[in-house]
């Protein structure tokens, strides 16, 4: 990668560096982490916002990547993070579940109907005792109105929890990665 | 048969009975017609200048960025000297597409298929085994080259048109030209993308978000009544934001040419400023120090000065236009977005409403900060951007919802023979001293700006091939 190029914020399809010790699949961490990822799946799909935010931790960084076509020497180099479409911390989520409360959210009033299908979840340990690190795939599928197709929409997570206590974690970091350079969703107003 | 030479469809409709000056009327038909989109394609896409990026995405020789005009995809490329060149991305050999990437850095642009190859300029290098001159012997080398359209930079905006004798740039801007300078050439160094586009795909024909973009305000107080019941737009409970009409009353600003822009005073809108009410007694030098324009800090003000004429300056401290269109295609928005903790460094982002068939529009958002801005602040204003528009932005989130129920209503056989309204027109009304020229509409915003651009849609759709 060329200087140029990474300066222009464009960079490898690599995952983020993981050093720690993975976590082996199936074991009682691995397990607890699974059900937190299942978990959070459920409180999204079933639209259930305040459980959601009380499950994200207050330095939080929420970030989606672009994804651009390249070619040649470059070609892997697919993932842009100068600009993003997802791009929040926590206040800025807190606004988002605000204004979902709001009479006026159009946009998800009438709601999706959605369904998060979690898999292929990779657990590592991280410099931090109380971090995980958590990558998993997500296949969202969103029914709106009275469309009979559903609106798909894929990418890996690279999460951060962070242990709160006995069973529980919070979500320190969401990176998502998309697989579309054109999204196929006239939004995003429904969280990843 | 579609007639070309007379702008009639072939179930004998005229184009121009689609749109009913007298009742100020649109038929919904427009919205889905296959027919009328193919003319779209050659009338409008075809001959107008359209916006294709930024001079900063391809900064280096070689770059280049593929962008759209219409259904035609082209090559914006800079080539060694340093000019930008737009070059129809289909290989005269075959038809073959000649760039597969989206952006890039090519000395040259080799077919993947036969591999005859361009220069960044569109020039025709060769096509392999010189000695056989597998290019043929019907045309020179120098007729092989790709397709160009003609290119314009403005404020660093690349614009290319296929229209190679029409009006200039300049022209087609015309009387709002004063106001987009005011946006795009106010600083030394100019202003920089932040990144490439923000692309995403809402079914919906291409019109029913440019119709909007033309300054349409009103729906503002209704589709994001969101932003009210937040807290970040008025100054009102809910129940009465009708009265208190944030963002309605400023000064629109059209043109013969479809193009506009919305000029609000800041605390007309946003809530954190309107309860500023020292911002009233402010001169507008003062004014300029305490609330500078979107996207400009206090330190940037000699810069301004130096672009501006003392009008314009004027005109940025009270009144910036903040929203707005560019015929055909193109979205502004230049707020002030101020954020919950009391800070605001704005919100600079560019659309273009590219035509993916008469049933899909694709949304590309460009986020834009002065170059002399501070990382920092560009930073925030990119957070800023992607928060409140694009593909998860509060505020556009509800216009993409809504694009697409207006497409589907076209479709119906009863549906397509309704009728899009501008029935409540303001009417010209030029504030004293008001610096700029064009249609000028102090007051409440109304259709004004929207029916004007209709009013061009209507002329390029039904002049004479």
């Amino acid at each position: 990668m060329t200087t140029a190029t990474a300066s222009r914020g464009m960079e490898r399809i690599d995952p983020l560096p993981v050093t720690g010790k993975r976590i082996a699949t199936g074991s009682a961490l691995y397990n607890e982490v699974l059900e937190f990822i299942y978990d959070e799946a459920a409180l999204l799909d079933e639209q259930k916002f305040d459980a959601w935010a009380q499950i994200l931790a207050e330095d939080i960084s929420y970030t989606a990547p672009l994804r651009i076509t390249r070619q040649g020497a470059d070609r892997l180099n697919t993932i842009v993070r100068t600009t993003l479409h997802f791009d929040d911390d926590y206040s800025s989520l807190m606004g988002r579940l605000q204004r979902l409360g709001t009479k006026s959210a159009w946009a998800e009033d009438p709601p999706s109907r959605t369904r998060r299908l979690v898999t292929n979840l990779r657990v590592w340990e991280t410099a931090k005792p109380d971090e995980l690190e958590a990558h998993s795939y997500l296949l969202l599928s969103r029914s709106r109105y009275e469309q009979s197709q559903l609106q798909i929409m894929s990418c890996v997570r690279y999460d951060l929890l962070r242990r709160s206590g006995p069973g529980a974690f919070k979500l320190a970091r969401r990176e998502i990665i998309l697989d579309q350079s054109v999204l196929g969703m006239a939004n995003l107003a429904v969280f990843l | 048969m579609l007639d070309e030479s007379k702008p009639t469809l072939s179930d004998g409709t005229r184009i121009e009975d689609l749109i009913n000056t007298q009742t100020r009327e649109v038929a919904m038909r427009l919205l889905s017609d296959h027919e009328v989109y193919r003319l779209e394609m050659d009338r409008i896409f075809a001959k107008t200048w359209l916006l294709l990026g930024h001079e900063t995405e391809i900064p280096n020789s070689g770059d280049f960025v593929v962008r759209d005009m219409g259904e035609d995809q082209v090559i914006v490329s800079r080539d060694r000297k340093g000019d930008v060149h737009v070059l129809l991305n289909v290989c005269p050999h075959r038809g073959m597409r000649v760039c597969m990437a989206e952006v890039g850095n090519a000395p040259m642009h080799r077919c993947v298929y036969h591999g005859w190859a361009f220069r960044p300029d569109g020039s025709f290098i060769g096509a392999p085994i010189e000695r056989e001159q597998m290019h043929g012997d019907v045309f020179a080398k120098e007729q092989l080259g790709l397709k160009k359209a003609r290119v314009q930079l403005y404020g660093g905006l690349v614009f290319a048109t296929w229209n190679i004798d029409g009006p200039s740039l300049e022209e087609f801007l015309g009387d709002s030209k004063f106001y987009f300078d005011l946006l795009f050439c106010r600083t030394d160094g100019g202003l920089e993308v932040l990144g490439p586009p923000q692309k995403f795909i809402v079914p919906a024909n291409w019109k029913a978000a440019a119709e909007q973009s033309a300054s349409d305000g009103f729906h503002t107080l209704t589709l994001h009544r969101s932003l009210m019941e937040t807290g970040q737009y008025g100054r009102a409970t809910a129940d009465d934001i009708y009265a208190n009409a944030p963002a309605m009353y400023g000064v629109d600003i059209s043109c013969h040419q479809g193009h506009s822009l919305r000029c609000i005073p800041a605390e007309v809108t946003f809530t954190m400023f309107m309860t500023m009410d020292e911002l009233k007694k402010l001169s507008p030098e003062q004014r300029l120090e305490v609330l500078p324009p979107p996207g400009i800090t206090k330190e940037m003000l000699p810069e301004l000065k130096r672009h501006m004429s003392p009008d314009g300056l004027k005109l940025m401290a009270k009144a910036p236009p903040q929203v707005g269109g560019m015929f055909p295609n193109v979205l502004v928005l230049f707020i002030y977005a101020p954020r919950t903790d009391g800070k605001y460094s704005g919100a600079l982002a560019l659309h273009t409403y590219v035509p993916r068939g008469p049933d899909h529009v694709e949304f590309t958002n460009w986020i834009f900060a002065e170059k002399s801005a501070s990382p920092e602040m560009k930073r925030d204003m990119m957070a800023n951007a992607v928060r409140q528009a694009g593909t998860s932005g509060t505020i556009e989130q509800d216009d993409s919802d809504t694009w697409p129920h207006m497409s589907r209503n076209a479709r119906g056989a009863i549906g397509r023979t309704q009728t899009m309204k501008y029935g409540a027109l303001l009417g010209e009304k030029k504030p004293a001293d008001w610096p700029g020229g064009g249609y000028v509409y102090d007051g409440f915003t109304k259709d004004d700006t929207q029916w004007n651009w209709w009013l061009y849609y209507r002329e390029l759709m039904t002049a004479k091939a």
